[in-house]
């Protein structure tokens, strides 16, 4: 049984990799959350979230190439897969369903 | 410029745990991250970082998943334990053989580890001893280098070279009398300066370092000499008379002293105490060098302030900024020489250098003019190389045993391999069981090395050499670290061979184990006989050249002689006193003891002509010498109380090398010296006698007999044969009227002979005894082999007896191997121990001749040992009932 339940660091993770396109991996990820987030995160945290999405096919990854920089080993590169795509709307739809269960706070909320 | 790189450690760690198809990646982002970081931080920060990326990868999704056994298994120890403990226990006669073979050995390497030890102790107290050094100096010539350096030096160096911090000189020439108050002692020691305490570790009991050797005529004394002088008063500040001697030292010689010349009075300024340090620096006193001056002056010490061209005297001692290197001190050495020595060109300066001597080297590294009685490294190696052919020896016992063994535990390891085991866990299981067998050893060494340890210290040359020995905690460490390694080094080769056995080929015995390397084996054995044949043989020798030195005819009578040194008496008046003294049948006066060590030279040819100068040695002697010593005279006439310096008597050799056809024909002849210019006129020629020490020549040299009461050092006492002690007791009496302040001081001709050659005697005490080791670890071994083979044959012989064979058919078909092995051990040991050994007894000059005794000795040992040790065996086994053999399994 595919586990398909998504964490919040999870989705996080997700989503910057689909951000970073063909740079996702797991260095530029853990950097780009920085970025975002301001808080940051170990790169074999990041690489442990990645495999575990990996795993649970919401992923998928393949070898990359390879720069001087990093003593010219190539890198992994991760992709969202059809089923990642979908959790992921999944999740913002079950979101999105909840606000707008908010009485305080569904007029405010403004969705494009 | 290169990239600084990752944390190695951090990157290793990082190797070895993560999964092999994540280590590509991972190390690529670290890297990546890593080299990010450094452009905006420090280095430190970004290594800081990678470490921390590292740990952070250490989780459970990252990390190899361990599928290799655990050949490091504590529960597996403890079985490991247990089989070798059970194993011990089972086979009682091979443990034997092992733990006592190994002990045997190891306890000699325990007795190397403890004088290395010892050693290690001395000068462990300065606080700067890992910047200090002693200026060595040698020439062209010399092969050793000698302790000494010129006595300017000191200064010198300090001054033009700023790497070195500190330096002080050392100079001896202090030997006399100390007095206070009616009491006298003998003081003996350096000059020093100030800089003494800055660059030594030695502290003032009482009185102030700083101050201390700052005013002339003031002196620090031990605390030995300070209760001497003044029991137990605060010995700062009191006066004391000295008047020196010229006592030898720092290494002390009989007979040299001569009359007392007083140096005034000097102010004790502290107390060292020497029980506090140990260290190759021993010395009643240290006096300042600012009192120099003033002794120059008055003539009384040779001005060598200026002199670069003695550097026999005095020792320097440096100390190094921290942080200067010690080859920056070798060039400033070189360029110091090089800017000194160019104008200097005596012959015993070419080739001149200095070398710096680590303070951590000066205890094992003995040279010429040291400052006390050390074993030279040399006699490390010798006793290193003795002891590491024991302990290969020993350790090859196990080797050989276990291998022979290995049948028994076959099935063992194929039923662990079966269960799991791989190579390298059987590995560990028979280097646990070895090191454990060697620990077991190690005790029993411990026990052994309290006899070892006593008989060591007895050795004559031990009086020298000073050895004490402690068992410190330390040294057990490193016990336990060394029977460690031989437990090792026994235990790695069968372990391997053992462990590369297949399971399947064991368990179904398709393979019956090798009865492998039998022929290994028995060259093992047969190489350990002819080691103990070789000791054997050497020992016996040694000593046989030991005794034919004792026994030598010196061609002069010693018996009841006893040296009686003159320090410095008038010599007519101790003559005269002696001579009334009962018992003493006649006195003579030398400046030497000839045939003990000492020996002076000088060069002659006939007056006016234009031969060479002949080499001759040169004794001082009165009158009565030649009578005295029952020395016959071949012609002319001795010499008589009114000779000159100018008339001399000369040995028949002299005689030949002189040009001269016989002793008559160079009676009254003149000659001339090379150096002073002096006339000798012969007045007599005397039979050969030996005058040199035996060791290294055959005593028929040319030599010199002339009178000169000024360097009379020994007067030689002819006591009459009963009760000499008697005798002694009144020389010690008149002695006492003659000079109160000094005890007499004797020795008996013969014993001072004997001493040349008592090292000698600890060398075949030594050889012997590791001789005696070499063959009880062969019959160890030979005994492990039949034991064992017997054991393999219980069977056949069972079967054997049953169809009839005779105890002694049975008797001599398992002895025959092993007889051959013994044989084979005598054939090659006897010839090798005769020709190694004529090797050294052909460079004595004086030596017993070899003949075959000596290897004759050898190889009876051998063979009688080797033959008890198979025949006790191979009858026992042939003794045995049948009935009970074939019961067996």
């Amino acid at each position: 049984m595919i586990e398909t339940k998504l964490g919040e660091f999870e989705e996080v993770i997700l989503l910057l990799t689909g951000i970073l396109g063909e740079n996702a991996y797991a260095f530029k990820i853990a950097e780009e959350f920085k970025n975002q987030t301001g808080r940051s995160i170990s790169i074999g945290a990041t690489h442990s979230t990645l495999d575990r999405l990996e795993g649970k096919g919401f992923l998928k990854s393949e070898m990359g190439s390879a720069t001087s920089e990093r003593g010219g080993r190539r890198k992994r590169i991760f992709t969202i897969t059809a089923l990642g795509k979908r959790v992921l709307k999944e999740s913002r739809d079950f979101k999105m369903a909840l606000w707008q269960q908010y009485p305080a706070l569904s007029g405010k909320l403004n969705i494009a | 410029m290169k990239k600084i790189q990752p944390p190695h450690l951090a990157k290793r760690l990082l190797e070895r745990v993560l999964r092999e198809d994540l280590t590509e990646e991972v190390l690529g982002d670290l890297e990546e991250k890593y080299s990010s970081t450094l452009k905006n931080h420090s280095a430190s920060k970004a290594k800081m970082n990678y470490w921390f990326e590292v740990i952070n990868y250490l989780r459970p999704f990252a990390i190899r998943k361990i599928n290799s056994y655990h050949y490091m298994n504590h529960g597996l120890f403890q079985n490991y334990f247990k089989v070798g403990i059970r194993n011990i226990l089972k086979y009682k006669t091979f443990s034997f053989i092992n733990i006592f073979g190994l002990a045997v050995a190891m306890s000699v390497g325990m007795l190397l580890i403890l004088m290395l030890a010892d050693q290690h102790r001395y000068d462990q107290f300065h606080e700067k001893k890992d910047r200090m050094y002693r200026i060595l100096s040698s020439t062209e010539d010399g092969r050793q280098g000698y302790a000494t350096s010129p006595f300017p030096l000191s200064h010198a160096l300090k001054e033009s070279y700023p790497i070195i911090e500190e330096s002080t000189h050392l100079t001896p020439g202090v030997g006399g009398d100390a007095t206070y108050q009616q009491k006298l002692a003998e003081m003996r020691g350096y000059f020093a300066e100030p800089s003494f305490f800055r660059v030594f570790g030695f502290r003032l009991e009482k009185g102030d370092e700083k101050t201390a050797l700052m005013q002339p005529n003031s002196a620090v004394i031990s605390s030995e000499l300070a209760y001497e002088l003044f029991n137990d008063e605060n010995p700062v500040g009191k006066i004391i008379e000295f008047s020196d001697r010229q006592l030898s030292f720092p290494l002390e010689f009989d007979g040299i002293s001569s009359p007392a010349v007083s140096w005034g009075s000097f102010t004790i300024t502290g107390v060292i105490d020497h029980s506090k340090y140990k260290s190759h620096l021993a010395f009643d006193a240290l006096v300042s060098a600012a009192t120099l001056p003033a002794l120059y002056s008055d003539k009384k010490i040779e001005d060598r302030s200026s002199n670069w061209e003695n550097y026999y005297r005095t020792y320097t001692y440096v100390v190094l900024r921290s942080d200067a290197k010690e080859d920056q001190l070798s060039n400033a050495l070189d360029d110091f020489v090089k800017r000194t020595y160019a104008d200097l060109t005596a012959e015993h300066l070419k080739g001149f250098h200095l070398t710096p001597q680590p303070l951590s080297q000066v205890q094992l590294g003995l040279m010429g003019n040291d400052t006390n009685n050390r074993l030279f490294l040399l006699g490390y190696y010798f006793l290193a190389a003795l002891t590491i052919v024991i302990l290969i020896s020993a350790a090859l016992n196990y080797t050989s045993l276990s291998i022979a063994r290995s049948v028994v535990r076959a099935k063992e390891i194929g039923i662990r391999k079966v269960n799991g085991a791989q190579k390298k866990s059987v590995v560990m299981q028979f280097l646990s069981e070895s090191i454990l067998i060697s620990l077991f050893a190690m005790v029993l060494a411990v026990g052994l090395l309290f006899l070892l340890k006593p008989a060591f210290k007895n050795l004559w040359v031990n009086q020298y050499l000073g050895f004490e020995l402690p068992q410190t905690w330390g040294v057990y460490f490193l016990f336990i670290g060394f029977a460690m390694f031989i437990g090792i080094l026994a235990g790695l080769f069968p372990a391997f061979q053992l462990s590369a056995y297949e399971p399947v080929k064991v368990l179904k015995k398709l393979q019956v184990v090798n009865r492998g390397g039998m022929g290994m084996r028995k060259a093992l054995n047969v190489s350990q006989l002819v080691i103990s044949l070789f000791f054997i043989a050497t020992s016996v020798l040694v000593f046989r050249q030991f005794n034919h030195f004792m026994k030598f005819d010196y061609g002069f009578d010693s018996t009841n002689i006893i040296n009686v040194e003159l320090q410095g008496a008038a010599y007519e008046k101790v003559v005269q006193q002696f001579s009334t003294v009962p018992g003493v049948v006649s006195v003579s006066a030398s400046d030497i003891i000839p045939a003990t060590g000492t020996n002076n030279g000088i060069q002659l040819k006939k007056t006016d002509s234009e031969n060479e100068f002949t080499n001759a040695s040169i004794l001082v002697t009165d009158q009565h010498f030649i009578e005295n010593l029952n020395i016959k005279l071949v012609a002319g006439s001795a010499l008589s109380e009114s000779s000159t310096t100018e008339s001399i008597l000369i040995n028949e050799t002299a005689v030949e090398k002189l040009g001269y056809p016989n002793p008559a024909s160079i009676i009254g002849e003149s000659l001339e010296t090379k150096w002073g210019g002096e006339t000798l006129t012969v007045v007599g020629v005397v039979k050969n006698f030996h005058y040199l020490i035996l060791v290294n020549n055959n005593g028929t040299a040319p030599l010199v007999l002339r009178r000169n009461p000024d360097q009379f050092k020994f007067l030689n006492v002819r006591l009459a044969g009963d009760q000499p002690m008697t005798t002694i007791s009144k020389l010690e009496a008149k002695w006492k009227e003659i000079d109160p302040l000094h005890p007499i001081q004797y020795k008996f001709f013969k014993d001072e002979l004997a001493s040349t050659h008592q090292a000698i005697f600890d060398i075949v005490t030594i050889i012997g005894f590791v001789a005696f080791l070499a063959i009880v670890i062969a019959c160890l071994g030979l005994l492990g082999m039949a034991t064992y083979t017997i054991e393999r044959k219980t069977k056949e012989v069972g079967i054997r007896k049953t169809l009839g064979a005779t105890e002694f058919n049975i008797a001599f078909l398992l002895s025959r191997e092993f007889i051959a092995v013994v044989l084979m051990a005598v054939a090659i040991g006897a010839p090798l121990s005769f020709f190694v050994n004529n090797l050294w007894l052909q460079r004595l000059v004086n030596r017993v001749d070899f003949g075959w005794s000596a290897v004759g000795i050898g190889t009876l040992c051998i063979l009688l040992l080797g033959f008890i040790t198979i025949v006790t065996q191979t009858l026992k086994a042939s003794r045995t009932n049948p009935v009970d053999s074939l019961k067996v399994e």
